[in-house]
């Protein structure tokens, strides 16, 4: 017994002693010539297939085309270390600091306000200051980058519509608290009406649970999916998070269109790519590159940023979709963006 | 520690020092932990990372500077709280998986006293008497809540594992009602499931400036110097832990176990309630739906690795406040997923509940007495 101790205790001095040699060598972001680019998550994983990834995949890129020389990301675990999270950047002097998701908007601008010399990203980050006469709240390092998600939703509420049989269309969403998910489903639903009002369109969304679980709860997704489709649905649009994400494979798996989020979820969900019509589409990867170049430039845009939004390749259902609706979809695509054809859906659910 | 035999006349020498710390109680919790940190070196390792870089990091983020050591404190202190309280009702022999919902509970009630108190009155508090109020109500909360499921166990003989399980739904979900519902922050622009802000006078102060350890840390030690002297040196204590290592007997012995039972778990509630408050009045100045998810089932390991005495609780916490505050390091110096605090902390409880893992390995000869944790589903 006292010999094993013995070993072991040998073997932790050992490494105790090789760890300092182990240390990796780190760029260094103090000097001007280095730029750093870090990204704090949501309480969510960086590989959620979705709108961490997306984001993280921007990042990404600026260190590939050599925007940015150093990159790399915390998750969040627990609400509570927002800012600690995010202080573990600014205090190892990166030049730009991306945050993403709804929910860190507040510590990103008290950061902003506290780090002037770093560059804020807020993805999904919409802000009010650049509306008011107060000019004490504006943050020249603080770029919110937002979507025109009800163009998205519309864009794929108007294919959904055009591609039912049944007549009856559905989408399953995260909470309605959030607001560009909540555009994301009115957008649906206007889509849907620009091409038939008689369509059938419901719309559901988690907001019976906490944002610690309106993202993440593929079960509830799958579970309100099936009941749709049992009640005759035959297009389902899950946005979401995970909680989309089990929409959109439970409507697979049913064998009935389904309709992906944020990024082109046929790449990132296989198991429902074969009957994956669409994906609404926030361009987030080209948005968060396009704010890091910038950035480095030194013309960071203050207040809010609008990427774009769009519609997936239809990729293995190419030959189901008629050619009429995929000129309807062009058209809608070029009215949406000259302006010819608007939503009417405001940015904020009303009160 | 009192569990330490002191009756055996110390050993001179080395050999004798090995062999009191062979037979500490200590010995078991460490090598569990030693074993769980090889075993996630390992696995850290195959997924291509470097196990000592990651293990720097997570100590630098962890102890390494000032900044770090109040961040470890500051996860530390609802842990503290937690894990006395899943401890306190292992000594009454239950086992409260109910911490989860007792600490949400007690959290959205402290934040509503914190925020709602003052206006109704139409006054300004004094900082003392408002912060006691505030934290006061998060305990009741806490301890009415547990002490339902102690009825119901001493009472009708529900078992309190299913009980308190089926309780944190309940409790979960009314939080997150309330938090989307009456108690959601009206300010314009938020969205967010969360109360209002308490008012300044509800806070716990900071310690340092600049720091975000606050007194609800000091707070948590002296508790559990209170929860050890409450055990070992009160008739309460002494009835609890009678209960918990035998009822028939406790009753024999002419003490009122149903009585007990409901207390105990009263008392555990209480502490957890208090966790949750300390977090609203200590550091986040309010309640959301984010905040102190996992604390409750944290607090179990943390309770089994302290061998549910308080001394041994506070010790666990620090460590598991340690991991959790420098994971974050960890993964900025080296993109190992956080994930894998999670891997080493499950190993640690794995190795401290199933210890004969850990006896077999380092050939430990049973000579401590075991734990009684709870009773089978008969008791």
């Amino acid at each position: 017994m006292l010999k094993k101790l013995y070993l072991v205790l040998a073997l932790v001095m050992v490494a105790a002693l090789l760890l300092p040699a182990c240390a990796p060598a780190a760029p260094d972001c103090a000097s001007a010539d280095v730029f750093c680019v870090g990204l704090v998550t949501d309480v969510g994983k960086i590989d959620d297939k979705s709108f961490n990834q997306s984001t993280w995949e921007g990042v990404q890129q600026a260190k590939e085309e050599g925007v940015a020389d150093q990159v790399q990301y915390i998750e969040t675990t627990d609400a509570k270390d927002y800012d600690k999270n995010i202080a573990t950047f600014a205090d190892a002097n990166y030049d730009v600091i991306v945050t993403v998701g709804f929910a860190l908007g507040e510590a990103s601008n008290a950061a902003a306000a506290k780090y002037p010399e770093v560059d804020f990203i807020g993805v999904d980050q919409f802000v009010e200051w650049p509306f008011d006469d107060d000019a004490s709240n504006d943050l020249a390092n603080f770029a919110g980058l937002n979507f025109p998600e009800d163009n998205a939703g519309f864009l794929v509420g108007a294919l959904a519509a055009m591609m039912s049989e049944s007549g009856k269309i559905g989408s399953v969403c995260g909470t309605d608290a959030v607001p560009p998910v909540w555009r994301f489903g009115e957008g649906y639903r206007a889509g849907a009406a620009y091409i038939d009002p008689a369509v059938e369109v419901t719309v559901v969304y988690h907001s019976d649970v906490g944002f610690d679980k309106t993202f993440t709860d593929p079960e509830w997704g799958a579970a309100t999916a099936n009941s749709m489709i049992d009640k005759g649905v035959d297009v389902i649009f899950g946005a979401g998070g995970k909680t989309g994400n089990g929409a959109v494979t439970a409507a697979a798996q049913r064998g009935v269109y389904a309709i992906g989020v944020d990024t082109d979820q046929y790449l990132t969900l296989p198991e429902a790519a074969p009957r994956l019509l669409s994906s609404a589409m926030k361009l987030l990867t080209p948005g968060t590159f396009d704010l890091i170049k910038l950035s480095k430039e030194g013309s960071f845009p203050s207040g809010n940023y609008y990427g774009s939004a769009g519609y997936a390749p239809f990729h293995d259902l190419e030959n189901e979709v008629p050619a009429e609706v995929k000129t309807k979809m062009e058209e809608i695509n070029a009215g949406l963006l000259d302006g010819s054809i608007t939503t009417g859906v405001p940015p904020v659910k009303p009160e | 520690m009192p569990e330490i035999d002191t009756k055996q006349a110390p050993q001179s020498g080395l050999s004798g020092i090995i062999k009191e710390a062979i037979n500490s109680p200590l010995l078991v919790p460490l090598l569990a932990i030693l074993t769980a940190m090889v075993v996630g070196g390992v696995i850290i390792a195959m997924v291509g990372g470097n196990p000592f870089a990651a293990y720097l990091g997570l100590a630098q983020g962890a102890f390494g500077s000032f900044k770090a050591l109040s961040e470890t404190a500051v996860w530390a202190s609802p842990y503290i709280f937690a894990g006395l309280a899943v401890a306190l009702a292992f000594k009454g022999g239950l086992f409260n998986i109910g911490a989860e919902g007792q600490l949400a509970l007690g959290a959205v009630t402290s934040a509503w006293v914190g925020y709602a108190l003052p206006d109704m009155l139409g006054i300004t508090l004094p900082p003392i008497l408002h912060i006691s109020l505030t934290i006061g109500a998060g305990i009741l909360a806490g301890a009415l809540w547990a002490a339902i499921p102690g009825a119901l166990k001493a009472y009708t003989g529900g078992h309190e594992v299913i009980n308190t399980i089926m309780m944190n739904y309940i409790a979960l979900n009314m939080v997150s009602f309330l938090l989307n519902g009456p108690m959601k922050d009206r300010t314009p622009g938020n969205v967010i499931a969360r109360t209002p802000e308490i008012a300044e006078s509800a806070r716990i102060p900071i310690i340092f400036e600049g720091l975000r350890v606050h007194w609800g840390f000091v707070l948590a030690l002296f508790i559990a110097f209170l929860a050890w002297w409450l055990l070992w040196k009160t008739t309460v204590g002494f009835e609890i832990r009678t209960v918990g290592m035998n009822p028939d007997a406790a009753k024999y012995a002419g003490i009122n176990v149903k009585r007990t039972i409901v207390l105990t778990m009263a008392l555990s509630g209480l502490l957890a309630g208090m966790a949750g408050a300390i977090e609203v009045t200590g550091l986040n100045y309010r309640h959301e739906l984010g905040f102190s998810i996992g604390y409750g089932f944290d607090a179990i390991a943390i309770a089994l690795l302290g061998k549910t005495h308080p001394l041994g609780v506070v010790l666990a916490a620090i460590l598991f406040a340690g991991m959790r505050n420098g994971g974050t390091r960890m993964q900025f110096l080296t993109q190992i997923p956080v994930d894998i605090i999670s891997v080493i902390q499950a190993l640690i409880l794995l190795f401290v509940a199933a210890d004969a893992i850990i006896r077999y390995i380092y050939r430990i000869k049973v000579e401590e007495e075991r734990v009684t944790l709870t009773r089978g589903w008969g008791g």
